[in-house]
């Protein structure tokens, strides 16, 4: 018990962290008065553009100190009051571009890793199978080249051969068309993120597989006669599965990151490319909200893959 | 020496290790890059921002010939030597950045490592905190602020990589703090700052500098995403904004797919060469799987 209590409150004080780090980097390197006024905020010679830049400094609480406008900002921050966008109505409010938004790029990521778990295990059971011959050489050979591909490489080479030259894909998301055509329109997208995520989940589960291998109760479980199969599966999997777990967590950022160039490259609107298209526009709520949510599930994420790490190893706890 | 009965190895158990003849292939890739990037101006190259127009073939872009082997892009310019241009800052970025992550991370790794207690608990709180970002948000929302040069992109993509440089030098550091030479040393009256340099340091660096290839393939890979996403140096040539540049719109991609694709292969030979030459050292010093 007490070893969660620990995690949770380290947890949230790597939030506060975060937030402080995100609100100042936002804050001090960049200009928010410019950011809501634009050239106006410059003019001060003007006497209708020093009411202005008065009014939007009592509005936005420019004229508290930075740590009050934090705290002011965190208290609205986790009721899910995100503020309003810089546009010119302040419409929609940051959080229903978020709450329209985030669902997207939560599917993207799902798909992603879904497809990189699936994907990798049996890939690597059957490359440690056949550790060090031909096909085994061949598929670390071809995860070493996955590896090497840049996700936004793999998405310009992807939409190019299997939506422009096949024309077996759509080019666009249609937010508006049916589930399952949405779904298979975030295949593409899904692929460019998680393949190589498979092959570095691959690679990492070949090499701990080939360990296990060699220990002595896989040798016990060969002399009772078990089939192979059933040894690779159900005896060698389970204990080689920690470190794999770790990087499950750990590359979840990779593919939130990923998320923004597919997005970006597929023209989905999540909150990926929402987070491009807002720092061209300076709009500073926005971004702010994205970065906060994005590093909150990524500490959440490492979280519970920690928690689930106790439960195949409750060492751990200790 | 000769009191300590110290059984010789089998003969057959030992393995002379070899880097190999790929290793050496993509040393060589990586070198030919280096030269390009630092000769490019000198050499026999197309100019990266003329206009090759050609009026006989119509209007660009114009498909590989024999008077442009990569094709020219919508400009007219020749592609292949944007490519060879490209590795200039994408280079040198990563560069710049593995070195400035490994010097910061690195020191911060041993001090802390060293000398243990609260130092290291900031410190290590301080990694924490920079990788709970996933790496490519913080480098889009620290790019977006600041003046976007070849030195500051750099120093961002270098902030990234402390943490992760950190914590490995920090593990390596704990290893030998408490050994017995470090004791001895200590025991005959050597400083702390002598023991980290002259005893910390030597069994540290060498397995964290074969990790500086797969360090600087990561360096690469991140400018050319953030270039791709239009957040690298502004002004200059690198090879993500070729890449976006040859399709951002899917007409210019589906008719002139070689203004991207040559770009990527450039890239990718170059991230692969990175990582298999770094993977080789890595597996030639014998330092333990970890995750850069």
């Amino acid at each position: 018990m007490r070893y969660y209590v620990q995690r949770v409150a380290l947890a949230i004080l790597l939030l506060l962290a975060v937030s402080m780090l995100t609100f100042g980097a936002l804050n001090i390197l960049g200009d928010p008065l410019f950011n809501i006024l634009g050239p106006v905020a410059g003019d001060v010679n003007n006497p209708d553009s020093i009411k202005m830049i008065a009014l939007a400094k009592k509005e936005f609480n420019l004229d508290r100190a930075l740590p009050v406008r934090y705290f002011i900002w965190l208290s609205h921050f986790v009721r899910g009051d995100f503020g309003v966008t810089f546009s010119s109505t302040g419409q929609p409010p940051v959080s229903g571009v978020i709450s329209e938004r985030l669902p997207r790029t939560i599917s993207l990521v799902f798909l992603a890793q879904m497809f990189a778990i699936f994907v990798s295990i049996p890939w690597a059971i059957i490359a440690a199978a056949r550790a060090g011959k031909v096909s085994d050489r061949i598929s670390t050979i071809n995860a070493f080249f996955l590896v090497a591909m840049p996700n936004f490489a793999i998405a310009v080479i992807l939409k190019f051969v299997f939506s422009l030259k096949l024309g077996w894909t759509p080019i666009t998301y249609v937010a508006d068309d049916p589930l399952s055509s949405r779904l298979f329109q975030l295949l593409l997208p899904a692929l460019t993120i998680g393949l190589p995520v498979a092959a570095v989940y691959q690679r990492l589960l070949r090499t701990d597989l080939i360990t296990t291998l060699q220990q002595d109760f896989i040798l016990l479980a060969r002399t009772k006669g078990l089939s192979k199969t059933r040894i690779l599966f159900v005896h060698a999997l389970r204990p080689s599965l920690f470190s794999f777990i770790t990087v499950v967590g750990l590359n979840t950022g990779a593919l939130i990151g990923g998320s923004i160039v597919a997005e970006t490259v597929f023209r989905i609107p999540g909150i990926g490319s929402t987070l491009v298209e807002s720092i061209f526009r300076n709009d500073f709520p926005v971004v702010l909200a994205i970065v906060m949510i994005v590093a909150s599930a990524f500490v959440v994420i490492n979280l519970l893959v920690d928690f689930a790490y106790t439960l195949i190893d409750p060492r751990v706890r200790r | 020496m000769s009191t300590t009965s110290v059984t010789p190895a089998p003969e057959d158990t030992i393995v002379r290790k070899k880097l190999g003849f790929g290793f050496w292939l993509c040393v060589t890739w990586i070198g030919l890059m280096a030269f390009i990037a630092i000769f490019a101006p000198v050499l026999p190259l197309k100019s990266p921002t003329a206009n090759f127009l050609d009026s006989a073939r119509g209007r660009p872009p114009y498909a590989p010939s024999w008077s442009h082997w990569f094709g020219t892009d919508k400009d007219a310019r020749d592609v292949f030597s944007r490519s060879l241009y490209g590795a200039r800052i994408s280079l040198t970025v990563g560069f710049t950045a593995i070195t400035a992550g490994f010097l910061i991370g690195g020191s911060l790794g041993v001090i802390s490592g060293y000398y243990k207690g609260w130092i290291d608990r900031i410190s290590s709180f301080g990694f924490i905190v920079l990788l709970s970002f996933p790496s490519l948000v913080l480098a889009i929302l620290l790019t977006s602020l600041i003046d976007r040069n070849l030195l500051t992109v750099s120093l961002v993509l270098g902030l990234l990589s402390i943490a992760p440089v950190g914590r490995l030098a920090r593990a390596a550091t704990l290893q030998y703090a408490d050994r017995e030479f470090v004791l001895a040393a200590r025991q005959i009256g050597a400083t702390n700052r002598r023991i980290i340099i002259k005893e910390i340091l030597p069994n540290v660096a060498i397995p964290m500098s074969s990790l500086a290839l797969l360090g600087m393939a990561v360096a690469v890979v991140a400018e050319g995403g953030l270039a791709f996403l239009g957040f690298s140096v502004q002004k200059g040539i690198t090879w993500g904004g070729l890449i976006q540049l040859g399709s951002d719109a899917s007409k210019t991609l589906q008719d002139a797919p070689w203004i991207a694709f040559f770009p990527i292969l450039m890239l990718f030979l170059t991230v692969l060469s990175l990582n298999f030459a770094g993977d080789r050292l890595r597996t030639f010093f014998d330092v333990k799987e970890t995750t850069l």
